[in-house]
C-alpha cells in the first residue's frame, strides 16, 4: 500500500528532472495543428498577474464596510488618478481570464493533456477553475451596489434549495451552511467581511500554492503533445516558446488596456444596478450573475433544483476523475466531447435569456 | 454604433496603422514602394499622377496644418479674405485630386500592361480615395466655410482621440456629410500599411534637396566598398536599434512611474469637493446606523411600530422591517384591518415589490412570481413554490389599550367602537404574540 503511494508519487515527481537542465533547457514544445492551446495557459497566468497588480492597487483605496464600501470605489473611479482605468482593468482581466482558464480546460481536456503521469496537473487545474469562479463570486460582492448584494443574497439563497431536498432531521443544514457563509441571518457587513477576507487573503494563498505545484509540474513533465499521431516538429521551449508567449502577453495587454480605457465595466448594466445597495427598498429588475455564471444560472431558472444541483456536482467530480475515467478514451472522442461541451457552454452563454423566454414563455 | 464609428474605428485603425506600418517595415522591407508603374504607360501617368499628388499633398498639409495649430488657423481664418481665398483654393485643389484620380483610374482600367500590374487593393484604394475627396468636396460647397469651424468640432474631436479621452459626442451631432468624411479618413489610416498607400511614409523628400546624381554600373572594387558599407550599416543599425530600444522603455518607465506615483498620491481635491464627498460619507454612515438601530430595537423590544392603521392603503404596501430583519409590506385589507405579508419572495430570497395588482397580486421583480396577498400563494408555474406568510399584528390606543391583534388563532377585536380603532389606532408586530397577549 505503502509502496504505491511511493511509487506514484515518485512517478508524478521525478526527483532526477528536477534541475534547471531538464525543466527549462530541455523542454520542447511540439508544433501541429492545436499548438495554439498551449498559449491559453500562460494567458490564464498573466491574467491572473494582472488580477494581482491591479488588485493590490486598487485595496490601497478599498474600505470593506457596508457604509464605505460603495463610496470608495466610487471614489477610486471618479477621483484617483487613474483609478478608473486600475478598477476597470481589474473586472475586465477578471472576465477574460475565467474566460481563458475555461478555454484553457477544455483544448486540455481535447488534447488529452491528463494522460499519464500529468493526473496532478490536470487535478490541480481543476481545483484553479473552481478557485478562480470563488474569486469572481467573492469579488462581484465587494463593490456593495444593488446588482451586486441582490445577485450574491440569490446566489447564496440556492444553497438553501438543497433543504428541501433532504430528509426532514437534515432539511435545515443547508440554511445553517449559508448562515455561517454569510455571518449572519442576511447578507450584511458580516458576509462583507468575509467575503473580502476570502477574495484578498485566502483565495490568493490557496491559488499561488496549487498554482506553484500546477506550473512546477508542468516544467518537470514538459506540455503533453497533444495529438493522437506521431509528434514530428517540436520547438525549444525556452527561449522560442518563451518569446512568443511573452509577445502574446504584450499584445493581450495592450487590447486589455484600450478596452479598459474606453469602456467601463459597468456600461453594460443599468444605471440603477450600480446605485449603492438599499436594504429596505425593493430588489431592482434585472439582477443577474456575471456572464460566466450563466451556463448554471439558466438552467437553475428553468429545471428543478435538484437535477441542476445532481448535474453539477456529478459534472465536478467527474472533471476531477477525468485522468481515470478517460484513460482509454483516444483523442478524437475527447475533442468530440469537448466540441459539445463548448457548444453548450456557449449556447447558454450567448442565448440563454433567449432559451429562457421559449422554454417559459412570455415576452 | 455611433461610438464604434468615433471611437472603436479610430483606435482600431490607428493601432492597424502604427502595427501594419511597423510589422510591413520589418517582414518585407523591400515591398515599401509606390509600385510605380511608369515604366509600363508614362504619358496619361503624368498628367493623372501629378495633378493628384499636387492636389492631395496641399489639401492634407492644410487638414494638418488645423489639427497641429488651431489657434493659429482660427486667427487666420478670422480674416474674411483669407478664408475666402482658403476655401477656394481647397475647392480647387480638391476638383484637381478628382480630375487626377480620374485620369489615374482610366488608365488602370483601360492600358493593358497597366492592368496586369493592377491588384485589387489599387483598385480599392482608387474608389474609396475618389469617394473620400469627392465627400470632401461636397462637404465644402454643402456646408461652407469649413475651414473656420472645423477648429471648434472636428479639431477637438481628433484630439480627444490623440490624448486617449474620446469625445464622440463633439462629431455625432454632425452633418451626415461630414460623419461620413471622417469614418473616411479613419478608413484610410488602416489601409496605409495594406497598400501602396504606405509608400506616403516614405516619399524621397529629400531627392529635391540633394546634388544630382549619376547612376553607373558596379564593378569588382565597387562591390567591396558596398559590403564594407553594408558592415558599417549593420553595426549602425544595431546601436540605432539599441538607442531606440534604450530611449522606448525609459519612456515607458517614466509614463508608467508617472501613473503609479499618481495613483499612491490620491487626487488633490478642493475644499468644496472633499466636503462633498464627506457629505455623502455621512449620509452613507447614518443610513448604516438606521439600520443598526432597527436591529437593536428589534432585539430589545417585543413590539415595533409600523405606521398608525390610518396610514395603510390597499393599493400601495408600506415596507417595514419584521423581527429577524427581514422586509415585509403592510397593506389595508377590504374591512379596513391591517394585511401584513413577508415581502421576502420564497424563491431565491429577493424583496417583492409594493403594488398591488388590479387582481390583488404583487410581483417578485427577480424571477417573475406573482403572490396573492390574501392567501400568499404563488401563481401558476411561478418560480416560487411556497406560499409567503402572513405576520402576526396587534392594534394599540394611544393609551396602550389592545384594540386588536391577529395570532394563529385569527383576528379577535377587543373593542366596540371600529371608527375609532381604524383614525387612532397604532399597528405593531409582535416578537411572539402566543406568549406576549
Amino acid at each position: 500500500m505503502f509502496r504505491a503511494f511511493s511509487d506514484f508519487l515518485s512517478a508524478r515527481f521525478p526527483v532526477e528532472k528536477m534541475n534547471f537542465n531538464a525543466m527549462v533547457a530541455k523542454k520542447e514544445v511540439p508544433v501541429h495543428k492545436m499548438s495554439w492551446a498551449y498559449y491559453l495557459g500562460g494567458l490564464s497566468l498573466f491574467f491572473l498577474i494582472v488580477q494581482v497588480v491591479t488588485g493590490l492597487m486598487l485595496l490601497f483605496y478599498y474600505e470593506p464596510t457596508v457604509s464605505d464600501a460603495h463610496a470608495s470605489v466610487e471614489f477610486i473611479t471618479k477621483h484617483v488618478s487613474g483609478g478608473a482605468l486600475i478598477r476597470n482593468m481589474h473586472s475586465w482581466s477578471a472576465s477574460a481570464m475565467i474566460f481563458c482558464v475555461m478555454a484553457h480546460m477544455l483544448t486540455a481536456f481535447a488534447m488529452k493533456a491528463f494522460e499519464r503521469p500529468r493526473e496532478l496537473i490536470w487535478v490541480t487545474g481543476v481545483i484553479m477553475l473552481l478557485l478562480t469562479f470563488t474569486f469572481g463570486f467573492t469579488g462581484y460582492l465587494l463593490p456593495w451596489n444593488q446588482i451586486a448584494v441582490n445577485a450574491t443574497k440569490v446566489g447564496l439563497q440556492s444553497i438553501e434549495e438543497i433543504g428541501t431536498f433532504l430528509p426532514q432531521s437534515l432539511s435545515t443544514l443547508p440554511r445553517l451552511i449559508r448562515e455561517t457563509i454569510q455571518g449572519e441571518a442576511s447578507v450584511g457587513q458580516a458576509t462583507l467581511s468575509r467575503f473580502y477576507a476570502l477574495h484578498v487573503v485566502v483565495l490568493p494563498l490557496l491559488m499561488f500554492a496549487v498554482l506553484a505545484l500546477h506550473l512546477f509540474s508542468i516544467q518537470l513533465h514538459g506540455m503533453s503533445k497533444g495529438v493522437d499521431s506521431e509528434v514530428r516538429k517540436t520547438e525549444k521551449f525556452f527561449p522560442d516558446f518563451m518569446i512568443k508567449d511573452l509577445t502574446l502577453w504584450g499584445v493581450v495587454f495592450l487590447v486589455l488596456f484600450i478596452v479598459a480605457l474606453c469602456l467601463p465595466f459597468e456600461s453594460f448594466f443599468s444605471y440603477p444596478l450600480s446605485e449603492p445597495y438599499n436594504p429596505l427598498g425593493s430588489t431592482p429588475e434585472g439582477i443577474k450573475p456575471e456572464w460566466y455564471f450563466y451556463f448554471l444560472y439558466y438552467p437553475l431558472e428553468m429545471l428543478p433544483f435538484w437535477v441542476v444541483f445532481l448535474v453539477t456536482n456529478a459534472a465536478v467530480l467527474v472533471l476531477l476523475l477525468a485522468p481515470w475515467i478517460f484513460r482509454g478514451t483516444s483523442r478524437r472522442t475527447l475533442r468530440v466531447l469537448a466540441v459539445v461541451i463548448t457548444a453548450y457552454l456557449v449556447l447558454m452563454t450567448v442565448f440563454g435569456e433567449q432559451i429562457y423566454y421559449i422554454v417559459k414563455g412570455g415576452q | 454604433m455611433e461610438s464604434f464609428l468615433f471611437i472603436g474605428l479610430p483606435y482600431i485603425s490607428i493601432g492597424l496603422f502604427l502595427f501594419g506600418t511597423i510589422a510591413r517595415f520589418r517582414s518585407s522591407l523591400y515591398s515599401i514602394s509606390s509600385q510605380s508603374s511608369q515604366f509600363l504607360e508614362h504619358r496619361a501617368l503624368r498628367w493623372g499622377s501629378t495633378a493628384w499628388h499636387i492636389g492631395i499633398i496641399l489639401i492634407l498639409l492644410a487638414h494638418i496644418a488645423v489639427v497641429l495649430a488651431p489657434g493659429l488657423w482660427t486667427g487666420l481664418m478670422s480674416n474674411k479674405t483669407i478664408l475666402l481665398v482658403t476655401e477656394s483654393t481647397g475647392i480647387a485643389l480638391s476638383l484637381l485630386c478628382l480630375i487626377g484620380i480620374l485620369v489615374l483610374a482610366v488608365r488602370r482600367l483601360v492600358f493593358s500592361k497597366v492592368q496586369a500590374v493592377t491588384t485589387n487593393m489599387d483598385l480599392v484604394v482608387l474608389g474609396l480615395l475618389f469617394v473620400q475627396v469627392g465627400l470632401g468636396l461636397a462637404v465644402a460647397l454643402k456646408h461652407k466655410w469649413g475651414a473656420a469651424w472645423a477648429t471648434g468640432t472636428v479639431v477637438p474631436y481628433l484630439w480627444s482621440i490623440l490624448t486617449l479621452k474620446p469625445r464622440a459626442e463633439l462629431v455625432t451631432e454632425m452633418p451626415l456629410l461630414v460623419k461620413a468624411h471622417v469614418v473616411g479618413g479613419f478608413a484610410f489610416i488602416a489601409l496605409i500599411p495594406f497598400s501602396r498607400l504606405i509608400h506616403m511614409l516614405t516619399a524621397p523628400v529629400h531627392y529635391l534637396l540633394r546634388e544630382p546624381q549619376l547612376v553607373v554600373w558596379s564593378n569588382l572594387s565597387r562591390t567591396r566598398e558596398a559590403v564594407i558599407a553594408q558592415a558599417y550599416d549593420s553595426r549602425r543599425f544595431f546601436l540605432r536599434g539599441f538607442v531606440a530600444t534604450g530611449a522606448g522603455a525609459t519612456m515607458l518607465a517614466v509614463g508608467v512611474m508617472d501613473k503609479l506615483v499618481r495613483f499612491f498620491q490620491g487626487p488633490k481635491l478642493s475644499k468644496e469637493q472633499e466636503a462633498a464627498l464627506m457629505e455623502e460619507k455621512l449620509i452613507r454612515i447614518k443610513s448604516t446606523v438606521e439600520q443598526r438601530e432597527l436591529e437593536y430595537e428589534r432585539l430589545k423590544n417585543d413590539y415595533i411600530y409600523v405606521c398608525r392603521v390610518s396610514d395603510l392603503d390597499a393599493r400601495v404596501g408600506r415596507y417595514f422591517t419584521d423581527f429577524e430583519m427581514r422586509p415585509a409590506l403592510a397593506f389595508r385589507d377590504e374591512d379596513g384591518l391591517p394585511l401584513l405579508i413577508s415581502a421576502k419572495c420564497t424563491h431565491l430570497g429577493c424583496t417583492i415589490a409594493n403594488e398591488l395588482s388590479a387582481d390583488g397580486k404583487i410581483l417578485c421583480p427577480c424571477h417573475i412570481s406573482y403572490f396573492d396577498i390574501k392567501t400568499g400563494q404563488p401563481n401558476e408555474g411561478s418560480p416560487a413554490k411556497s406560499p409567503l406568510p402572513h405576520l402576526d399584528w396587534v392594534i394599540f390606543d394611544s393609551q396602550g389599550n389592545l384594540l386588536a391583534q391577529r395570532n394563529s388563532s385569527g383576528v379577535t377585536i377587543e373593542t366596540k367602537d371600529l371608527a375609532l380603532l381604524l383614525q387612532q389606532g397604532s399597528l405593531y408586530i409582535v416578537k411572539n404574540l402566543d406568549k406576549r397577549v
